[in-house]
């Protein structure tokens, strides 16, 4: 579990970073290390060089922006979790950010790696998409701004391009009247999930489903909005059986991950619980809101 | 003389904080990592990814090749050098050999079996050259499992073994055919334990240092038994005894992981030798998972048969314990004593047990915390209770009617067993009245009210300890031996230093061994040091710090030693006193003349005058103050336990939770009911990971899939409850101090009682548990059969 070697940059501004990236062959950023750190000590990946983004000043912080919250790419789990700013206008995120591993992971680990990473199991990148987001990258032709729909292509996929960084995460803040719901199921606590949902709901003003956004994570290749599973609630009241229809069609909609048709049955099945729970949160924080 | 609180009496029972934490807790141990010899050198060995394959060819020459790199080992550099790695349990009588060496020389039977190894600069650098290693292997069919084992035309692993079976042996008293023809009910179930890892903070490791002049081996392990390694290694290196010196530092938990002697140890020593240079060779975490012993995987076809009031009149068992591709260093021994356990607690008069291992392409077995007796108590503890309940007998009413009385002890089980002592009925009250004092019943009634899936479960458990007796161990089969030795020394100050062959792994055998000696002598626990983990000054331990051992063959070894050094002291004490040895005594290391505490004499007086100023010092003793004691007990104490598991079930997601957890417990003396707690609370832990979340899995072509803690699920604080224990302490009749040990306890109990409690929590559908882990996917998959069938008939 030693790596291969690799020469080592710590960068100083995201330009630097952006021209070592470019300049170098086979380089790769390392930020907070916590999914990197495995694939090197494996050898799975053998970088040529490391491009440390940690000492980048500016590449950390919180703000809200417009419709948006937007995150530094740097800023750690945990100090997004404090953040009075992210507390105040997305609190959904420090209800998500401590089901991401556990404290030590959260303190090292960056929402920019989370996000670049592609993992279909993380947290964050799920409520992006659920939500609605974007992600801005720079590179050598400068910035661009990518749609969540657009980001995540496959299992460790993303649209970053091996040249790029990503400086900044934005999640579109919901409405008032929405309520958001989430659950996972994880062998342990600190686990990866195994299947893992989110929901954003905003009833109208008869107690029937107006909108519905629905996110499965963890289950599928990459994080996945299930538009079949909120088309069966939209004007529909949210009962039992309703809730129990989205979960199937979630379900349904996903191709799930596992080494054997026994991990992937499960899977299929719990999604279908974890859907049905985190619609029910939702739900109910939407009576909340809207009465 | 001031009147001072006598500190020597009541040591044995208290909660003494372990001397050891201070050192361990803030980063102060030494570990064999930390260890640094002078010009030492890194090693680190390639391993199979196939699970069977002919090796046709290594070339290291790209290697060799690389900067920082000394050497390289392949099966041809060794196959003349070594003996095969050892197996020292023979305990069938047509046990085949699997008879591999250190490193693969002609073909792989698992995947993660050592083909080649490197020694470099360090070991960035060897695992480098690792890489560069190219071995030509040409595939074989895999055994993948237990019916690919036995199947007609399956491939075999030993080409001239007619086919997969290890051996068998069978074991019957009575007529257990007859009297389950003629019983009021039978149960008859096929059972099986998944495949398990004892996970120690610390994986395995070793700094080898062989000196090319005078052909020295010295060689610091992290292990649990330094004297039968050295044993082995002189056996397998072809050194005499007193060439090679074991070293234990600071041992990161054991398990029984560490008891076994592994290849790595034989290849470290060689590297060492050819290149001149210490090396430490270290298993790190991901090798480990292939590396280290595996265990208990094993499947139990057992049938159990009562009468209409409850007694059990028969047990027939069938185990095959699923090994690797070759037998470890304890052979089948988890699988024996699977098999001579299979009665448990109970009175059986007709008893039929066979076992028969197999071999497939899995890494090989070796020992583990349990070792063989969770996998009988699971089967056992199930098969009671479904007993009970096909004749509507309350459970733990089924379980009393059938224990031997206390006056029945000591009780012959029939299969190779006796039971020296116990009072299971009180045990088993005990456990029984905590459940009610913790309102698990009303817990239960309210979660069932609100829909919930809520059971409680038991388990009631003996435990084989105190291992053993070494003629009787010479005669089933163990090529080694079961006494410890001790030595006892004071110094001219009149300070205890005790020296034991057991190993400190962190269990705390420091502290409870001079907790013991301290109260023996009659001094204050700070009097005494106690020293372990080194061949050339340490005493001899016939087995090793393992099948929990530690506190009763390790304490009553040097209990008797200690109590040879005091008669010594009483005698010297004597002189100078004028007085006679049988009137005096020793409270906080002074002996006065009892009645008159005025006259007396101090230990550090004795201690400089039998060896300083032998003046004041008796002519016919030999000047120096030590003894020895060796200790082979007539039998092995038999510990015992009831475990209570309160879990809920989700329906909807199979997920198993364990609620509260109780343990009744008796292990003879406590010497500290601290330690014992901490022992069975992991132990406990360990239990219940086996129950719900611990399994490696391999997948149809031999590989391991479970490679990493992220997929092999120990159980975290998160997923365990709080533990409440209650102890009793019936002493051991034959065990000098009446210890037994208990450092197994937890692991036993637990599955069984877990799998009980799940049973109950989903009785209304009728959902059995017969396999453990009971992991989410399976009990949902169980749930929905059952549901669909429609509940219980
Ligand atoms: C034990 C454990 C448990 C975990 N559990 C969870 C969990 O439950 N949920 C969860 O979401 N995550 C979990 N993680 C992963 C954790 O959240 C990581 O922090 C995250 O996946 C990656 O962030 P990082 O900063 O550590 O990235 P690194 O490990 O440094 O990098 C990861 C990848 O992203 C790339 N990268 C990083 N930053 C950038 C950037 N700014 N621009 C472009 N590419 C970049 C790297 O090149 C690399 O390919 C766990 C990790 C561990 C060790």
């Amino acid at each position: 579990m030693k790596p291969a070697p690799f020469d080592f940059v710590a960068a100083t501004s995201v330009a630097e970073a952006v021209a070592l990236l470019g300049e170098r062959d086979d380089a790769r950023v390392i930020a907070g290390g916590q999914s990197l750190m495995q694939l090197l000590n494996f050898r799975t990946a053998q970088p040529g060089t490391l491009v440390d983004v940690n000492r980048i000043v500016g590449l950390d912080g919180v703000r809200r922006d417009g419709d948006f919250l937007a995150v530094g790419a740097l800023t750690r789990h945990a100090a997004l979790e404090a953040h009075p700013v992210a507390r105040e206008q997305l609190p959904p995120l420090a209800e998500v950010i401590p089901y991401i591993g556990y404290a030590a992971v959260r303190h090292r680990g960056t929402i920019g790696g989370s996000f670049a990473y592609g993992a279909p199991y993380a947290e964050l990148p799920l409520v992006a998409v659920t939500l609605g987001g974007e992600v801005i990258v720079e590179g050598a032709e400068g910035r661009r701004t990518i749609p969540i729909e657009e980001f995540f292509l496959g299992h460790l996929e993303t649209a970053v391009g091996p040249q790029e960084l990503v400086v900044e995460v934005r999640f579109r803040l919901p409405a008032a009247e929405a309520g958001f719901g989430f659950r996972e199921i994880a062998p342990r606590r600190h686990d990866y999930a195994i299947a893992s949902a989110a929901a954003l709901v905003q009833l109208d003003s008869s107690g029937a489903v107006g909108s519905a956004r629905i996110g499965v994570g963890s289950a599928h290749p990459t994080p996945i909005r299930v538009n079949t599973a909120e088309e069966t609630l939209i004007g529909r009241r949210p009962d039992a059986v309703a809730l129990a229809e989205a979960g199937q069609a979630a379900a349904a909609a996903i191709e799930p991950l596992g080494a054997t048709e026994a991990d992937r049955t499960y899977r299929r099945r719990v999604v279908a619980v974890m859907v049905q729970d985190a619609l029910a949160q939702a739900i109910e924080r939407s009576r909340e809101a809207g009465s | 003389m001031a009147v001072q609180s006598d500190e020597s009496t009541n040591l044995v029972g208290a909660r003494v904080k372990r001397t050891e934490d201070g050192r361990l807790l803030t980063g102060r141990g030494q570990f064999v990592d930390d260890l640094v010899l002078p010009r030492m050198l890194e090693a680190a060995v390639l391993r199979s990814p196939h699970a069977h394959a002919r090796i046709v060819g290594v070339d290291a020459s790209a290697a060799l090749a690389m900067e920082g790199v000394f050497g390289v080992l392949t099966g041809a550099d060794i196959a003349d050098e070594v003996e095969p790695q050892p197996v020292i349990y023979h305990v069938l009588p047509d046990q085949r050999a699997t008879d591999t060496r250190a490193i693969a020389t002609d073909r792989v039977r698992w995947v993660g079996q050592i083909v080649a190894a490197v020694v470099a600069r360090d070991r960035y650098v060897a695992e480098d050259a690792l890489a560069a290693i190219v071995v030509d292997y040409e595939p074989l069919p895999v055994v993948a499992n237990l019916d690919a084992a036995l199947a007609a035309d399956a491939p075999r692993l030993y080409d001239d073994w007619p086919d997969n079976v290890v051996g068998n042996i069978e074991w019957s008293n009575g007529d257990a055919d007859a009297a389950i023809a003629g019983a009021d009910a039978v149960v008859a179930r096929r059972m099986s334990v998944g495949r398990l890892l004892g996970c120690p903070l610390e994986p395995r490791g070793c700094v080898a240092s062989w000196d090319p002049f005078t052909d020295d081996l010295d060689i610091w392990m992290s292990t649990q038994s330094p004297n039968l390694a050295r044993d082995l290694l002189g056996e397998t290196l072809r050194l005499p005894g007193h060439r090679i010196r074991v070293r234990v530092p600071d041992v990161g938990g054991g398990f029984g992981n560490k008891f076994d002697f592994y290849p790595e140890e034989i290849i470290a020593s060689l590297l060492s030798k050819r290149c001149g240079r210490p090396v430490k060779l270290l298993e790190d975490r991901a090798e480990s998972f292939v590396a280290t012993g595996q265990s208990r995987e094993v499947v139990i076809e057992a049938t159990m048969a009562a009468k209409a009031d409850g007694t059990i009149v028969a047990l027939k068992a069938e185990v095959r314990t699923v090994c690797g591709g070759a037998l470890g260093t304890v052979g089948v021994g988890p699988g024996w004593l699977s098999a001579t356990m299979m009665t448990g607690v109970y009175k059986i008069p007709n008893v039929d047990v066979r076992l028969s291992p197999v071999l497939t392409n899995r890494a090989p077995m070796g020992s583990f915390r349990g070792w063989g007796q969770p996998e009988a108590n699971f089967v056992n503890e199930r098969l009671i209770e479904l007993l009970a309940e096909e004749l509507g007998i309350e459970r733990n009413e089924m379980r009393r009617r059938n224990f031997p009385a206390p006056e029945e002890f000591p009780y012959e089980t029939g299969v190779v067993f006796t039971y020296d002592s116990g009072q299971y009925g009180q045990c088993l009250d005990l456990c029984q009245d905590s459940v009610r004092e913790s309102g698990w019943p009303q817990r239960l009634e309210a979660a069932r009210a609100e829909g919930r899936s809520v059971g409680i479960g038991y388990g009631f458990h003996v435990e084989a300890t105190a291992f053993g007796p070494s003629r009787i161990l010479n005669l089933v089969g163990l090529n080694h031996s079961g006494f410890d030795e001790a030595v006892v020394r004071i110094d001219s100050t009149g300070r205890v230093t005790a020296f034991t062959g057991q190993v400190a792994m962190g269990q705390g055998i420091e502290t409870a061994l001079a907790q013991l000696t301290a109260q023996t002598m009659g001094v204050a626990l700070q009097d005494v040091v106690v020293v372990s983990g080194d061949t050339a000054t340490c005493p001899y331990t016939g087995y090793g710090t393992g099948a929990s051992r530690g506190a009763a063959m390790g304490g009553a070894s040097l209990m008797r030693a200690t109590e040879l050094l005091r008669e010594k002291v009483k005698r010297i004490a004597a002189y100078q006193l004028e007085a006679a040895p049988e009137d005096l005594e020793i409270h906080n290391g002074r002996i006065s003349v009892r009645g008159t505490p005025s006259i007396g004499v101090t230990l550090a007086e004795i201690g400089n005058a039998a060896y300083r100023r032998l003046s004041d010092f008796p002519a016919d003793e030999d000047a120096t103050l030590e003894e020895r004691y060796v200790f082979d007990p007539e039998n092995l104490a038999w510990s015992y336990g009831c475990t209570a598991a309160l879990v809920e079930v989700d329906r909807r997601t199979g997920v198993t939770q364990v609620l509260d957890y109780v343990i009744a417990h008796d292990c003879g003396t406590v010497i500290n009911p601290m330690i014992v707690d901490g022992q069975i609370h992991g132990g406990a832990t360990q239990g219940i990971g086996e129950a719900l979340y611990e399994e490696l899995v391999y997948d149809d072509q031999g590989g391991l899939t479970t490679t990493s803690f992220a997929d092999y699920t120990l159980p975290s604080a998160c997923e365990v409850p709080r533990f409440t224990l209650h102890h009793m302490d019936t002493p051991a009749p034959h065990i000098p101090g009446g210890m037994k040990g208990m450092g197994e306890a937890g692991t036993i109990g637990g599955p069984a009682a877990i799998a009980n409690a799940v049973d109950q929590a989903l009785a209304d559908i009728g959902v059995e548990v017969r396999a453990i882990p009971i992991t989410p996917p399976r009990l949902l998959d169980m749930i929905e059969t059952a549901t669909r069938e429609g509940g219980r008939s």
